[in-house]
């Protein structure tokens, strides 16, 4: 194997995910994340030869070229800058994507920003009918299916397969939302009881209200470098030992089975081969629980679990089980600003790893190795990275 | 506050997918027979699972079972499977009582393109 050069995490930060009415904007979001990523890293902006910008759409900004803007405003004028999209995915393969660059010698310190605007000030329906574009929008997009209903067929078409009741679903609803009581930047820190999250409104079955993620304003950033090019305080810092990415087919109807997420499965085998470990080796890890079935399909997609349910129920992924799962309060429970939620996952990762996340979310003994996963669509867009304990630890 | 109203009106062309979308004006199934392997997607997938893009398209006669179902707030919608086809379709329920497990492809209402499932009794063949 060729040695290229290892990527490390030299900075990572996130803005409170929330919904702002404060009047401040993503670029303010994007700046102050952004800021603060790149004070930990203890480098300095003239360092930075690239930035990789992540922002779904448009729509929600009213902002073409964001990466333009974002390099104005941060002070990278002169840097080499791209803009990623690949949906809910988008943010991890920006990650990629920088790591990469990195990787090929093309750049040796690179900044990631992600950041979207929830939209909140358009109507409910006006919101629905764009992401209603992010699947296919000539056919699911025209037809009006929305994103809770696409999940939830997916989700009962790997309940039909693996089993699981209501109540692992309110597990799941029930842990995300009281880890995000621990994260002062949670967008939904809540202590619902099962009979709460019974009673809240169907979406669509077996969905209700409370097994959603919420749309959050929000950032994300990273400063990656090649070890060589970073000052010996930040030279330990976690690295990213692996990455994988693979696609599905867009409609979940021309899947070979609807409920399973196969393009996650190939990203983590991809992303495991490369950083040379199997699944039983990652300690934590950040999964995209866009809904709570989707956290369970995911963990069993990622190979974390040969038996979700049952693991669920042994407190596997509880903040004290052998493999804590979205201590963050993941998307549910953290929030999903959705091209800040994949470098977020990232950053929690790479902090946890550190000894440096919110206290009460921080494990006795960090791991060896952490996972970030994140997907477009149902699993159509999957992009996964391993990382690495630093050297230091 | 910055106040900022757009209207967007958007016409666009079917392309490829022409035939499908004037078939779902009609209430017409207009699915893609694979040249290779004979698959028949719907809704249709220019490219096959098999690797080829030779298809030709055929008329199926519009009825589909019912294999998952949600309901709520977003609507009714299925998963499902039109006879004739190999591949499933994402669609709206129309009118289709949960008891209901096969239904009929529905004429679109509006001006999109919509794959809408009601019941199978009705006919939507004019
Ligand atoms: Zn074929």
């Amino acid at each position: 194997m060729t040695s290229n050069p290892k990527v490390i995490v030299a900075g990572a930060a996130l803005t409170p995910f929330n919904r702002r009415k404060d009047a401040s904007n993503f670029r303010d979001w994007a700046y102050h994340a952004f800021d603060a990523a790149l004070t930990m890293s203890a480098l300095k902006r003239a360092d930075i030869d690239a930035l990789f910008v992540a922002s779904e759409s448009d729509f929600f900004t009213m902002q073409l070229n964001p990466a333009s803007i974002l390099a104005s405003d941060l002070g990278l004028v002169g840097a080499a800058i791209t803009r990623c999209e690949g949906g809910g995915a988008s943010g991890q393969i920006a990650v990629h994507a920088a790591a990469r660059a990195i990787q090929s010698g093309s750049a040796a310190r690179v900044a990631v920003v992600g950041v979207d605007p929830s939209a909140s000030q358009l109507s409910g329906d006006t919101v629905r009918a764009l992401y209603g574009f992010s699947f296919d929008a000539w056919t699911d997009g025209m037809t009006g299916v929305s994103s809770s209903a696409l999940y939830a067929l997916s989700y009962q078409a790997f309940q039909a397969r693996f089993g699981g009741t209501d109540a692992h679903l309110a597990a799941v609803t029930m842990q995300n939302r009281a880890n995000a009581r621990d994260n002062p930047g949670a967008h939904l820190p809540r202590d619902d009881t099962g009979q709460d999250i019974a009673d809240s409104p169907m979406i669509a079955a077996p969905y209700r209200r409370l097994h959603c993620s919420p749309l959050s304003d929000g950032a994300a950033a990273l400063i990656l470098s090649n070890a060589s090019a970073l000052p010996e305080s930040r030279k330990a810092a976690p690295e990213i030992a692996g990455m994988g990415a693979a696609n599905d087919t867009l409609h979940l109807g021309a899947r070979g089975d609807p409920g399973q997420f196969t393009a996650k499965t190939r990203a983590m085998k991809r992303a495991c081969a490369e950083a040379g470990i199997s699944p039983e080796q990652i300690g934590l890890a950040e999964v995209y629980d866009a809904y709570a079935g989707a956290q369970l399909q995911a963990i069993s997609a990622l190979g974390l679990s040969d038996d979700v349910f049952r693991d669920l129920d042994a407190g596997t992924f509880a903040p004290d089980g052998r493999c804590p799962v979205n201590l963050s309060g993941g998307l549910m429970g953290q929030g999903a600003p959705v091209g800040a939620t994949g470098v977020g996952q990232t950053a929690t990762c790479a902090l946890l790893l550190e000894g440096r996340y919110h206290a009460a979310l921080q494990p006795k003994h960090a791991p060896q190795y952490a996972v970030a996963d994140t997907h477009g669509g149902i699993c159509t867009t999957s992009a996964v990275t391993v990382l690495k304990q630093g050297g230091a630890r | 506050m910055i106040d900022h109203r757009l209207v967007l009106d958007y016409h666009l062309p079917p392309g490829w997918m022409a035939p499908f979308v004037e078939g779902l004006a009609q209430g017409q199934t207009i699915a893609r027979r694979c040249e290779d392997c004979a698959r028949t997607s719907f809704p249709p997938l220019r490219s096959c699972p098999c690797g080829a893009s030779a298809g030709a398209w055929v008329e199926l006669d519009g009825t589909a079972q019912i294999i998952h179902r949600t309901d709520g707030q977003d609507g009714s919608f299925a998963l499902v499977l039109f006879d004739g086809a190999a591949t499933h379709s994402v669609v709206r329920l129309d009118n289709l009582a949960p008891d209901q497990n096969i239904g009929r492809l529905a004429k679109s209402t509006g001006p999109l393109p919509q794959i809408i499932l009601g019941p199978e009794l009705e006919s939507s063949h004019p």
